[in-house]
């Protein structure tokens, strides 16, 4: 059972390893032509397939749900699998501004209580 | 109190230590309406940790994509990190093919793109340190003699806030800005090299239809510029239409006869056009112009395929 699934998963990540674009590998694609003029280290010499799978791992790692994850690598062109790989856990993630807020007040109140502070003292 | 002062001091050490260079307020707002507010921008009130989802839901259906945070949050919400990542919001944003415009990180641009009437969907960083209570929101007015944005924030449907504050939180957030346009219509004061960055990425993951009419609107705002005509041509190659490749990589190098991509493309289509000399003269062309630039392999990958086809072209070959 092990050893199928995990000739699936090499499957998928065969049939994985080229982008949208691979069928044209051929021509220099649109978005390649784009970066070459803003960045200037060598396209080629990027390992895009290595980025998939680091993002894929990621992905399941992070609590996505299996069958979302395949949708999502192929929403991502290359460079943003790049700038993904390895840095997901770090990279900025949107969240909740409540629970910031909240913690800010639970400090400012333990010190408060403690003494350190007494900025609560007009609203008694 | 006098903790309370260091405390504020350090924190606004912090910030500025953090922050991306240039000025944060920018003097005047040159040409732009004093004071506006987009009203009819719609609001979904996020749940816990969907911020990201409640913005993009925002600006999509601003953008005539009826949707919901709801229907958004299995592509954009990370549970592990309880929130949404820049990049899944742009590809979330393509998916339903809106091209998802990245600000230049200069305030004017989000006031511009407010006075055009396109709501901005911004990345703020409210807290420090190990809360550093990363959040989405959507400006949706502004008003300069008060010195206020308006935003969609969170549960609040109309948040108005100091510009100042709102100024400082997002430049801590790294300046990140996006709005999602429908294809064919540009942003105001667009920039070249964003906006066909946002357009090659819908073609990049399929969205072909959609990318075409950016690069159409593309070449029409920039009537000087190669790289929307080699789109146009990559989308041509793709759906087989040779021919009209060919015919869109020539157009392309007559705009700017240095650029690498098209002629690169151009030799490879008159390769497969069965014009191998011409095919040559092309590559070696594009060759001499990549240098040891960032294109330079993709180059020497095409000179050796097209040096390993011999013989004469066949009649009907372009004669250069």
């Amino acid at each position: 059972m092990i050893k199928r699934s995990f000739v699936y998963v090499l499957c998928l990540a065969i049939l994985q390893f080229g982008s949208p674009m691979a069928a044209n590998a051929a021509l220099i694609g649109t978005l390649e032509a784009v970066e070459s003029t803003t960045r200037a280290q060598d396209l080629a010499s990027v390992n895009s397939a290595l980025a998939r799978d680091d993002v894929r791992r990621q992905f399941v790692a992070l609590g996505v749900d299996p069958v979302q994850v395949d949708d999502r690598i192929a929403a991502l062109t290359d460079s943003e699998l790049r700038t993904l790989a390895g840095r997901m856990g770090e990279m900025p993630a949107g969240g909740d501004a409540l629970a910031v807020i909240g913690i800010v007040f639970l400090v400012l109140l333990i010190l408060e209580a403690v003494g350190v502070i007494d900025i609560f003292k007009k609203f008694p | 109190m006098r903790p309370v002062r260091a405390l504020l001091a350090v924190a606004a050490l912090a910030a500025a230590g953090c922050g991306t260079t240039g000025p944060l307020v920018e003097p005047g707002l040159a040409g732009l309406p004093s004071s506006v507010e987009l009203e009819s921008t719609p609001f979904f009130p996020q749940a816990e940790y969907q911020c990201g989802p409640a913005a993009l839901a925002t600006v999509l259906t601003h953008a005539g994509v009826p949707t919901d945070p709801l229907v958004l949050a299995p592509e954009v919400y990370l549970p592990g990190r309880e929130g949404s990542l820049q990049p899944e919001l742009v590809a979330a944003t393509r998916a339903r093919d809106r091209v998802p415009y990245v600000l230049p990180p200069r305030p004017e641009s989000l006031y511009e793109q407010v006075a055009a009437g396109t709501p901005v969907l911004v990345l703020q960083k409210l807290g420090a340190g190990p809360w550093p209570g990363w959040h989405y929101a959507v400006v949706v007015g502004y008003d300069a003699g008060r010195g206020t944005v308006t935003l969609r924030s969170g549960t609040n449907r109309r948040l108005e806030e100091s510009a100042e504050r709102f100024l400082l939180t997002w430049d801590r957030a790294g300046r990140w800005a996006m709005v999602a346009l429908p294809p064919g219509s540009l942003p105001a004061n667009p920039d070249f090299a964003r906006y066909m960055e946002a357009a090659a990425g819908l073609e990049a993951v399929g969205r072909t239809d959609a990318a075409a009419r950016a690069y159409e609107a593309a070449a029409a705002q920039w009537p000087d510029a190669a790289l929307p005509l080699v789109g146009l041509a990559n989308l041509a190659y793709a759906r087989g239409d040779l021919p009209a490749a060919e015919a869109g990589f020539r157009a392309a190098t007559e705009r700017a006869p240095d650029d690498v991509a098209g002629r690169n493309n151009r030799a490879q289509v008159l390769l497969e056009l069965g014009c191998p000399a011409a095919a040559r003269a092309e590559i070696a062309v594009a060759q001499a112009l990549a240098a040891d630039g960032p294109l330079a392999s993709a180059v020497a990958a095409s000179a050796v395929r097209i040096a390993a086809t011999h013989g004469p072209d066949a009649p009907g070959c372009p004669a250069d």
